[in-house]
């Protein structure tokens, strides 16, 4: 089990010895909100931190943020930046090591073991408690949700309310850390990609039409691109709302940049940016689901992702954030890699 | 269609003078409207440019309002929408929409010496005004120019400078040593002290990068000017030109709408984000 | 007028309405949105949607107009206006409605922006009042808001048990109901009582509040440079879904979409824009300012809770707690709110 006060305490200590500049994890949110991120600066406030099954959101995402701050300042402070991750989440970090974007001493990763269950997926609970509100709850060490409301409380089996991803986790702890709260799980699923296969078995036709009626839906907030800790471009290739643009940047490489969509919502424009950043993500993606969970209108983005991710290990025997040394997919190639495209 | 704001009309490029080259081009269009009589603006008040397939792009513009024949602007090619402009030649067809934006406060300024203080492409959205009082002179006070761009060949409106130089004072200035230059070298905001404008019954008029205009503006109150003597014109990117869409505000103003003129006793009252 | 009408003649109200397009709020997998449905589709007792009914008259993405080259190379323009199509929205809950209004205040004024009142002038909007709050972050009442406010409604539903009590405000909502004059009858006095009731309960169960509302306008204009905004940023990802998702917010953007470059054909067409995206203000020459996710949440409250409230004299907000239940990251506008009006 994992022991919030010896959490809370170990965030006391590298902050109060000046280790780190401040702490990203998690802490309880207005009105309820089961948990949120937070950012703890002061040693005292280390208090505020929690632990619990709602812990979901991918602290590794305000990594760039950081970055970017540390590049307008004119003295940068040069302390890493403590960050509280789950083993989907290190697996994160592996990847932004292996591409370069952070080195290991701008983080000390504070890594918390999902043991034999994971994060809650917020729809599922809701469903199971029928519109009763969960006052608070957590994980009782026989992998069943206690869920306390006021008329008392409820047991729910995890697989009914774990998020699909952790069903198919193959990093229930993490897999990089400077200290790990909880123990040490190493576990290979054998349903890995059991979501994506169920849509794999539809027809052309039924694929094109469930993905079209999903995407009608989309409303191009770019909720899914803004939370991912991977889409740290400056500019986007697909739609770019942010250009890099200089004092030097001239007037023909502005007008010059192209379009690749345009802004309006219309299924090909649509279709195109989520391709596309798919495709941006293979062999990058770790499947902490966050473009999934934030996305307001309930569009399974994860499986476009996690089909790349089946690509990726059956053509390439490729995993994702295990190795922060490996060479990056789509960049780099074996002699046994398969040609039977290649005619 | 004609009481739709955002439909422009369309509109033929009689005249393009090619002002600066090099790095930072700028080309003075002029243009006449196909089928619109009766289009009248106020000094200060911008248009939306078409390019359709490209864009539209918020121009000042640059003619006085008592000429009749054609409206004139400035346009420095900065980006898609500029540089297809820049494309275009005489006989092009343009959309315009306008005229957008408060004015100057001319008719106020009788009898008082007009100071213009312009650098790079901030001569043109100023230029209607000065335009307009050398066609009016007995009304206004004394007229003075304080120009200045980078390098002499930036300067626009060369020619009109040179005439100009007979019915008014008029300073220039680029901001570094040049062969053959023989007038001020450095700054503009540098040359406005150097040249010590008088307060007594004036006003300053000024418009360039945000960055002149920040130190023209601190250099006229030393030299004694009050907020409200100071005026200027503003820049922000804008798309719907009426106040709707959004973009373009600075506090509770729309600049498309409630600016982009403004004293400097009225753009301090509002939120420095511009 | 006041009319009350039963639940099992709803449906045929419904298809009495034969000339106008019908929206109500449908269900698909748990997400309520805005369709066009038949009278045999209809529900209209529902949480809340999505996505607002302010995309019914301020669509994500219309078209302004359509260029074409001629064969002698110069540019043709042609006006594209809303098609005509009278509509009814069912199940507008009163919050929202007061949200069409704010909207009808930006599009108005000095230059009428032709494409949205075409499409407003056509829409005739059915309020469904809340029995009760339809989510858990509901704040409607501190915004100078009501579970029972007919601002911007031409018919008001309450929900009296099996019948509905019917109340109209316009000569468009007259009009729907004499559509179907045989279905109404004339209200008793137990059953406006039992509307009132309803009305006054809905008030006391509004789950959140925001005291001394009025401290905050004069507060913000003092706190532009605080350090507030830092710190309520941090974990802002500059999505863009409290924007999108909110029935005030208006900013959109106008871009050529080309569908033939030679000879050059294409529409002009205006999307929703968001002020949360980071180039949102930059300009050409790579200036922005607002850089940082800081000075884009100060933009969001300021426009909302100061500037708008300077220029109409009204909140640009009705308090349907969308953006808060739907962010990503937990930023709570009210939390905010009350840190602005709590600042020392």
């Amino acid at each position: 089990m994992v022991n919030l006060d010896d959490l809370k305490k170990e965030a006391h200590r590298i902050l109060e010895e000046n280790k780190v500049k401040y702490i990203i994890g998690y802490s309880q949110g207005s009105n309820g909100f089961p948990a949120v991120p937070a950012f703890i600066r002061n040693p005292e406030d280390s208090d505020n931190l929690i632990w619990n099954p709602a812990c979901i959101h991918n602290l590794t995402r305000f990594l760039r943020d950081e970055k970017k701050r540390k590049a307008r300042e004119k003295h940068p402070d040069n302390r890493p930046v403590g960050i509280i991750v789950k083993g989907c989440d290190s697996r994160a970090i592996n990847v932004l090591l292996q591409e370069n974007y952070i080195t290991r001493e701008d983080v000390f990763i504070l890594g918390v073991s999902c043991e034999d269950t994971g994060v809650i997926d917020e729809k599922k609970l809701a469903k199971k408690l029928m519109g009763k509100m969960a006052l608070s709850f957590d994980w009782d060490g026989n992998r069943n949700l206690v869920v306390t409301t006021k008329n008392g409380e409820i047991k729910i089996n995890a697989d009914e309310v774990l998020a699909e991803r952790c069903l198919e986790c193959p990093a229930q702890s993490p897999v990089v850390y400077d200290i790990l709260f909880g123990d040490k799980v190493k576990r290979s699923p054998e349903t890995r990609f059991e979501s994506v296969e169920k849509i794999e078995k539809l027809s052309t036709e039924e694929r094109w039409a469930f993905w079209k009626e999903q995407f009608d839906k989309c409303i191009r907030c770019y909720a899914c691109r803004s939370v991912c800790p991977m889409c740290y471009c400056d500019e986007c290739v697909v739609d770019t709302i942010s250009f890099a643009v200089t004092a030097d940047t001239t007037a023909e490489e502005k007008a010059q940049k192209i379009k690749w969509i345009d802004k309006s919502p219309v299924p090909s424009e649509t279709f195109f940016y989520h391709m596309v950043r798919a495709i941006h993500l293979a062999g990058r993606c770790i499947d902490c689901g966050e473009c999934e969970r934030v996305c307001p209108l309930d569009i399974p983005i994860r499986f476009l992702n996690k089909k790349l991710e089946k690509e990726a290990k059956n053509l390439f025997d490729y995993e994702v954030g295990f190795d922060p040394n490996q060479l990056s997919l789509v960049s780099s190639f074996k002699d046994e890699d398969p040609e039977d495209f290649i005619r | 269609m004609s009481d739709n704001a955002y439909i422009p009309k369309l509109s033929k490029i009689i005249e393009v003078i090619e002002e600066a080259g090099g790095g930072r081009p700028i080309k003075t269009f002029r243009t006449q409207f196909v089928d619109v009589n009766g289009f009248t603006h106020k000094c200060g008040q911008c248009a939306m440019l078409s390019v359709f397939g490209k864009g539209e792009s918020m121009i000042s513009i640059s003619s006085t309002p008592l000429v009749k024949d054609y409206l004139q602007f400035s346009i420095l090619k900065s980006g898609r929408v500029t540089s297809a402009i820049h494309a275009m030649q005489e006989g092009d067809i343009i959309g315009v929409r306008g005229p957008y934006g408060n004015n100057f406060p001319i008719e106020k300024w009788k009898g008082k010496n007009l100071i213009f203080i312009g650098g790079g492409i901030g001569l043109a959205p100023i230029w209607s005004v000065l335009q307009t009082a050398l066609r009016k002179k007995s009304y206004y006070g004394k007229l003075s120019l304080i120009y200045g761009t980078r390098t002499s060949p930036d300067i626009i409106y060369k020619e009109e400078l040179e005439e100009l130089k007979k019915e008014m004072t008029v300073h220039l200035s680029v901001d570094h040593e040049e062969e053959g230059w023989k007038e001020y070298v450095g700054f503009v905001p540098l040359n406005v002290l150097d040249k010590k404008p008088s307060p007594k019954n004036a006003v300053a008029i000024t418009c360039g990068p945000p960055i002149m205009i920040k130190f023209v503006i601190q250099n006229l109150e030393a030299l004694g000017f009050k907020d409200e003597q100071i005026y200027t014109t503003v820049e922000n990117k804008m798309k719907c030109g009426v106040g709707k869409c959004g973009r373009c505000n600075i506090g509770k103003h729309y600049v498309c709408k409630d600016g982009p003129v403004y004293s400097w006793a009225e753009l301090k009252k509002l939120p420095r984000e511009y | 007028m006041q009319k009350i009408l039963t639940k099992k003649s709803f449906p045929k109200w419904v298809e009495d309405l034969v000339n106008y397009q019908i929206y109500a709020p449908v269900e698909k997998n748990d997400l309520w949105s805005y369709e066009i449905v038949t009278a045999n589709e209809i529900t209209i007792d529902y949480p809340n949607t999505v996505l607002s009914p302010k995309q019914i008259t301020f669509p994500q993405r219309e078209f302004f107009l359509e260029f074409n080259q001629n064969e002698d190379g110069t540019p043709g323009v042609k006006e594209l206006l809303p098609e005509e199509n009278e509509a009814v929205v069912f199940g507008v809950r009163p919050c929202d409605a007061k949200g069409v209004t704010h909207m009808d205040k930006v599009f108005g004024g000095d230059f009428e922006d032709a494409y949205y009142w075409k499409r407003r002038n056509q829409v005739t909007l059915v309020g469904l009042a809340c029995n009760t709050p339809p989510s858990p972050n509901c704040f409607c009442t501190s915004v100078e808001g009501s579970p029972y406010s007919v601002e911007g409604l031409d018919v008001l539903l309450t929900d009296i048990g099996d019948r509905f009590f019917v109340q109209t405000f316009t000569k468009k909502g007259d009009r729907i109901i004499n559509a179907s004059k045989g279905l109404f009858a004339a209200p008793k006095p137990k059953e406006k009582t039992d509307m009132e009731k309803i009305h006054q309960d809905a008030v006391k169960a509004m789950p959140r509040s925001l005291k001394d509302m009025k401290k905050i306008p004069p507060k913000l204009k003092d706190l532009f440079e605080a350090d507030l905004w830092d710190l309520e940023a941090m974990s802002c990802i500059s999505c863009g879904i409290c924007t999108y998702l909110c029935p005030t917010c208006h900013c959109f953007d106008i871009q050529d979409e080309i569908t033939s470059s030679s000879p050059l054909e294409g529409k002009r067409v205006r999307t929703w824009d968001n002020c949360q995206f980071p180039d949102f203000t930059m300009h050409s020459s790579g200036h922005n300012p607002r850089p940082d996710k800081a000075s884009r949440l100060r933009q969001r409250i300021m426009h909302k809770f100061q500037y708008f409230v300077e220029n109409h004299k009204n909140y640009q907000c009705i308090g349907c707690g969308r953006c808060i239940s739907k962010c990503p990251v937990g930023i709570d506008i009210i939390q905010v709110l009350e840190k602005v009006r709590d600042h020392v």
